[in-house]
């Protein structure tokens, strides 16, 4: 694999709350390629999760082509782009966003229904991932019953369920105290340097932000190319 | 999943699947035991034998009723004109009342019907399918009885043949007992020589239903028309009556009758209870519309982790089926457990015969219907949940 991953050109993003416009990306290029691992960093409102939006395919730009694995997904349909989106990237969401009703195999084996995997080998992925995140013994579980490090490292392991090539975290330690904050950027780091997955986290924590090999700034929806300028920016705050 | 997410929201998904309940319940309850009713009637009509004219007195069907409980009869001179109309072969003459009849001790109020064994027994037998389960048809001038089945069990039980009745002093040996012709009334008649029938009732003579058998040689609407024409030119001569104050009928008009009255019923009643089974799918679609709004999120994750459209579709629908199908098995079942009580209410009750018929088409019918209402109603608010971006989907909180 040489391409990059994901590619955006000239992504512009607009949205529309009523009467007022609010430009969220102004002109933003990026790429990532795989193997890496990239931190998305920038002061809230500043754009992240509308790019991170964009990276992961979720959502499309007002202006600009965004290229996933070298296919144009304003070209694709709506079902093809979500087995596209099921198959090369995973997501972790700050607030976990695990289904409530299912255990936590279940909610591991979900992707895995969807790229429709028999049900076995379904259950043998699922239970090697939530073992290789520590979580052996909370494999049929609900998710009221696990704690919230425990419930993103199920999230974590959901992320992984297709074997993707690119993992998207948006402020996956937002929501946990530091010490199982630190765990957890321990399991991705583990995921990228074990496996060779692209990891693409979005924080606003410099010491998240410290375990990636690449930052990117971003700033009223414009990247900061100037690293130096942004590093002092950010470390000020 | 579909089956998780139904139970995680239990007390909801309960009432939305009793409102199905109730819809098929009606529905499956009210069709059962109309077409119950319906070939009840039909047996019964069966029994009367296709071809065999019916006269009673009474002008319109409307009336005809009233003719009965009014009393009114077919006089000796009818029954006299009627015997000498071109085409008819038979009549068998069926004057009844009420009268007391005593059997070991018990004295009992029953219908008593005044047959002419000797002219009647054919009749009976060949073209209404009469039989007996024990003993045989009476014999005219030998004082004997036929019994209906219902009076050895229920009125006089242990009454066997050979048996004696006394009905105003006269007894009466038991000759036979007639097997079921499905009607209660007519189950429980006690059937007398017309002689017998005459001295213990006082009524010297006419009766108030005569039974025609036309010559096969004829075709039955002109023997109705010649009956019709002389019965018309013997009240003229003897009271100056024009109009006619006599129902012809034969078979077919029976059936015919009650199987439009019965159509009309059917129709009534499956509208009505077509509106509790709507009202049922709009529960469903409530209840769905709400579910896809509280899961909003959920649908986001599943769409973020791969999930197609179909995919989201297909669990909201699902799970509408499955609402649907649960309402409609249990609707079906207490359908099934109400119609089938009536039907034991009525063989426990005499005037109430009815018989439930719980076919198995019927019970596919009510659940392929259900499970129909429950898609129909779960469409919408599916549509609407895999028409949902992934990003607002994620974005959105409650």
């Amino acid at each position: 694999m040489t391409g990059p991953i994901i590619k955006l050109e000239n992504i512009w993003k607009i949205y529309q709350l009523g009467k007022v416009e609010l430009t969220a990306l102004r002109g933003v290029d990026l790429e990532i390629a795989p193997g890496g691992f990239v931190s998305i960093m920038g002061p809230s409102g500043s754009g992240k999760s509308t790019l991170l939006n964009m990276i992961g395919a979720l959502d499309f730009p007002t202006s600009g082509k965004v290229y996933l694995k070298g296919e144009d997904i304003s070209l694709l349909s709506e079902d093809k782009l979500s087995l596209l989106r099921g198959k090369t990237t995973g997501f972790v969401f700050q607030e976990f966003n695990i289904l409530p009703n299912l255990t936590a195999i279940e909610n591991v084996m979900l992707p895995m229904i969807f790229q429709g995997d028999l049900p076995e080998e379904r259950r043998r992925k699922a239970r090697e991932l939530l073992i290789s995140v520590g979580l052996k013994d909370r494999i049929s579980h609900q998710p009221a019953e696990l704690s919230a490090g425990e419930r993103q490292r199920v999230a974590i392991a959901r992320a992984f369920a297709n074997d993707p090539e690119m993992v998207i975290a948006d402020e996956p330690t937002g929501n946990l105290d530091s010490l199982t904050g630190k765990k957890i950027m321990e399991i991705l780091t583990d995921f990228h340097q074990k496996q060779g997955k692209t990891i693409v986290v979005v924080t606003h924590d410099p010491n998240i932000a410290h375990y990636s090999e690449k930052i990117i700034n971003i700033r009223d929806g414009q990247i900061i190319t100037n690293h130096q300028q942004a590093a002092k920016v950010l470390w000020s705050k | 999943m579909a089956l998780r997410n139904l139970r995680s929201r239990r007390l909801r998904s309960w009432l939305t699947i009793f409102g199905i309940v109730i819809g098929v319940f009606l529905i499956i309850s009210l069709i059962s035991l109309s077409e119950g009713l319906k070939e009840s009637l039909m047996t019964q009509l069966r029994m009367l034998g296709g071809d065999l004219i019916f006269v009673m007195p009474g002008g319109e069907l409307g009336d005809m009723m009233v003719a009965l409980l009014g009393g009114m009869e077919l006089s000796d001179a009818d029954i006299r004109a009627i015997e000498k109309t071109r085409g008819v072969e038979q009549v068998v003459v069926f004057p009844y009342a009420a009268g007391v009849a005593r059997y070991e001790g018990m004295a009992k109020m029953t219908f008593l019907a005044g047959v002419a064994w000797d002219k009647a027994t054919p009749v009976l037998k060949e073209d209404m399918g009469y039989q007996t389960t024990e003993g045989d048809f009476p014999r005219s001038g030998r004082r004997e009885i036929l019994i209906g089945s219902l009076v050895s069990k229920e009125i006089f039980p242990g009454i066997r043949v050979g048996d004696e009745i006394a009905i105003k002093g006269r007894k009466l040996k038991v000759a036979g007992v007639l097997m079921s012709v499905g009607s209660k009334q007519d189950d429980s008649m006690i059937m007398l020589d017309l002689d017998d029938f005459r001295v213990v009732t006082g009524k010297k003579e006419g009766s108030q239903m005569a039974i025609v058998k036309p010559n096969p040689d004829f075709d039955v609407k002109d023997v109705v028309k010649n009956i019709e024409t002389a019965l018309e030119e013997t009240g003229k001569r003897r009271m100056g009556q024009d109009a006619p104050a006599f129902s012809v009928i034969t078979g077919e008009t029976w059936s015919g009758l009650v199987e439009n009255i019965m159509g009309i019923i059917q129709v009534v009643i499956i509208a009505f209870a077509s509106i509790a089974l709507i009202v049922g799918g709009i529960g469903i679609m409530n209840t769905m519309y709400t579910s896809v709004r509280e899961r909003t999120r959920e649908i986001g994750i599943m769409k973020a982790v791969g999930a197609k459209n179909s995919a989201v579709l297909t669990i909201f629908l699902i799970e509408s089926g499955i609402i649907g199908v649960i309402g409609g098995l249990g609707g079906t079942l207490l359908g099934i457990i109400l119609a089938k009580s009536v039907e034991m209410y009525g063989q426990a009750h005499p005037m109430f015969y009815i018989s439930a018929s719980v076919t198995p088409g019927l019970i596919i019918f009510g659940l392929v219907f259900s499970l129909f209402v429950g898609c129909l109603s779960g469409f919408f608010p599916a549509k609407r949940a895999a028409k949902l971006r992934p990003v607002e989907a994620l974005r959105h909180y409650e």
